[in-house]
């Protein structure tokens, strides 16, 4: 058939193998060049649908993302049994590595570090870790809490210089450090694509969260009772195993995946937007959680607001990312390979023709069971001569 | 020998397997066979060509019929495994480390032990605020508060004065304002109660500790301290607030005084504090 949209005679299907168009849609439906209600990652969800898993773990398919989406309910699970006993330093500990441990097996799952499993590592979560502990030292060094404990007897009022150091300052550095490991990751050339930034970037922030985490509540564990009454910890215990880890991990992914992007020299408004989104969402995170706590707000609503501009980084996450394996999967030449969402075996370029899988967000074990490219087939021979 | 693609007769080099134009699998019966002769409209505007007989489905299936499953590398018993492994060992670990912090010295008699700010059963004369080298004092429209040397003022509004030690390990609340509606002692103190239970996720009493009444500088009021867990930014501290909190005769005017600090530090900060604390000179009565 030939594509609606690039003109190229490909295999037929719902989708261009060559530049992921949807074919013989309307414009009722959305683009179908950008195809917005088909993520490129996960064609079964809309671009703007907040799923933690689909984002931040991109290379997974399909029946993966539920077995991950299990792994962290039976984990969170864990976390509400311990609260509930008067575990609490436990639940701590469990909280703070929870999301790391599960980004820790989805890279082994995805091999995303192709043959230097010992370097990416030590690089993104390693080096997330080491920036964790020297920031968060230097943070106890620089902010002492108790000089902002408020007059519980007084109107609902806003520390201002408590509220500039917790929501502007920390933040702001935070974003400028955090990806520092992935920046000076060597053989960058080995993984080119955006979605190999956006991971990088995403395991060094757990990594972040990870050391933040167990320092930030070091002297609560050593400190609190083996048994405590649960009380409000329920709270805090959230923000520690779910927001806390995804706001880290997003905000450093999308800062990265910019990076890489620029290394592409595909800079453009989408990108530097991203770096924008990726620390004013750190900052209204921080900061709004400060006031919302000093003004006494249910901490419920600490939460909401907490889940809000979470689920908004993951969805610029995904416009992100969709539009670069739009962009970037279209340079893939043909080759016989299992997608790894609809499981169809197919003959594809960069886009199942079925489903409209971007292939460049494959496992790397799919990417490998790939055949050769046409095009080095066909350079082989005349290397030889 | 090139290789013509049955479907739209692209020119493929020797040895591919699929169309490097369209993806059709090169069949036995396409190889060699000679390209189409040009004819008919330019390629951009021609129809497809009729799909040969050899022309093979891009959803082709090797093995049979039907989807196949994907490439697994971790089954999901493992993933789950390792997450309940997390749990286990993290679970033991914490109960564990809480176990020897709780059974450290010095953490329970310190909280147990504490005085409460000074209080006095008559109004004690305010110490001066020269009676120390560098000492000088803050005020605001509710006290005066003298400041020892390398003591500094945190934060100051019209009813409220934070001051901190000069190792930053605590600070000390003074504060007094007008009650609007009209509160007891023991009204502020069930406030006070209140806003810091919902602020930290445990607050309770101390272990030990005991309520009292007496006066600061002719305030009359409350003693009593309370532990939680000073939470802020992905940070938290084992707190105490060593509290005062009274009223006047008619219950118009309340006063507060909170030291707060670590667990582990309060012994030596209610010394180190004490002559803040008695040299207050509240300006409402």
């Amino acid at each position: 058939m030939r594509c609606d949209h690039c003109s190229h005679d490909v295999p037929d299907g719902a989708f261009c193998t060559r530049c992921g168009a949807h074919q013989g849609t309307t414009a009722e439906s959305g683009n179908p060049k950008t195809r917005e209600h088909r993520y490129a990652a996960h064609p079964g969800e809309h671009v703007a649908q907040p799923s933690v898993i689909t984002t931040l773990f991109p290379h997974l398919g399909h029946h993966k993302v539920h077995e991950f989406r299990w792994a962290f309910i039976a984990g969170l699970a864990g976390v509400l049994i311990l609260y509930l006993a008067g575990l609490i330093a436990a639940a701590i500990l469990v909280s703070a590595f929870l999301v790391p441990v599960l980004y820790l097996i989805y890279l082994y799952e995805a091999q995303v570090y192709r043959d230097e499993p010992a370097m990416v590592l030590g690089f993104t979560i390693g080096g997330g870790i080491v920036v964790g502990i020297v920031f968060t030292v230097f943070e106890r060094i620089v902010y002492n809490p108790f000089q902002y404990v408020a007059n519980p007897l007084a109107n609902a009022s806003v520390n201002i210089g408590g509220l500039l150091i917790l929501g502007l300052l920390f933040p702001v550095v935070q974003e400028v450090v955090k990806p520092l490991p992935a920046f000076f990751l060597p053989k960058r050339a080995d993984f080119p694509e955006t979605v190999d930034g956006l991971v990088f970037g995403i395991a060094s922030g757990l990594g972040f969260s990870l050391a933040e985490a167990l320092i930030g509540f070091s002297s609560v564990v050593t400190s609190l009772p083996a048994h405590v009454a649960p009380g409000n910890w329920i709270y805090d215990l959230t923000t520690l195993a779910v927001f806390q880890p995804l706001l880290q991990g997003s905000a450093t992914g999308m800062i990265v995946a910019t990076i890489w992007r620029y290394r592409r020299g595909r800079l453009g408004r989408r990108e530097i937007g991203a770096v924008a989104m990726a620390i004013l969402a750190h900052i209204a995170f921080s900061a709004g959680t400060e006031v919302l706590k000093e003004t006494s707000v249910n901490a419920l609503f600490i939460l909401i607001w907490q889940a809000a501009i979470v689920g908004a980084l993951l969805i610029y996450i995904r416009y992100l990312l969709h539009h670069a394996l739009l962009d970037e999967a279209a340079h893939m030449g043909f080759a016989e390979t299992v997608c790894p969402s609809c499981h169809m075996h197919i003959v594809a370029s960069g886009f199942c023709p079925n489903c409209g899988m971007a292939l460049t967000a494959a496992p790397n074990a799919v990417k490998r069971s790939r055949r050769p490219r046409v095009d080095s087939m066909a350079e082989a021979p005349a290397k030889k001569r | 020998m090139a290789l013509t693609c049955a479907r739209c007769g692209a020119q493929n080099p020797d040895g591919n397997q699929f169309c490097q134009a369209c993806g059709t699998p090169l069949s036995a019966a396409a190889v060699g066979a000679p390209p189409p002769p040009p004819s008919g409209p330019p390629l951009a505007y021609a129809s497809p060509p009729p799909l040969p007989v050899a022309y093979a489905s891009p959803y082709y299936n090797p093995a049979g019929a039907g989807p196949q499953a994907a490439v697994h590398r971790t089954p999901w018993v493992l993933i789950i495994s390792a997450i309940v492994v997390l749990i286990l060992v993290m679970a033991g670990c914490g109960t564990a480390i809480a176990l020897l912090g709780a059974n450290a010295p010095g953490f329970g008699g310190s909280v147990a032990g504490l005085p409460s700010p000074t209080p006095g059963t008559s109004p004690s004369p305010i110490a001066s605020p020269t009676s120390a080298p560098g000492a000088t004092s803050a005020s605001n429209t509710a006290a005066t508060v003298p400041l020892p040397a390398g003591w500094t003022v945190s934060t100051q509004d019209a009813e409220t004065l934070i001051v901190v030690n000069p190792n930053s390990t605590g600070s000390v609340s003074v504060a007094s304002g007008p009650s609007n509606p009209r509160m007891t002692a023991q009204q502020n103190k069930d406030d006070v109660d209140k806003s810091l239970r919902g602020k930290y996720p445990d607050t309770a009493p101390c272990p030990g500790s005991k309520t009292t009444t007496g006066n600061i500088n002719g305030a009359q009021g409350i003693f009593w301290n309370l532990c939680f867990t000073l939470t802020s930014s992905g940070r938290s501290s084992p707190a105490v607030a060593s509290l005062f909190v009274g009223a006047n005769s008619d219950g118009s005017v309340y006063y507060l005084v909170m030291l707060a600090t670590t667990q582990s530090n309060l012994t030596s900060f209610t010394a180190e504090s004490k002559p803040v604390v008695q040299g207050i000179q509240w300006k409402l009565k």
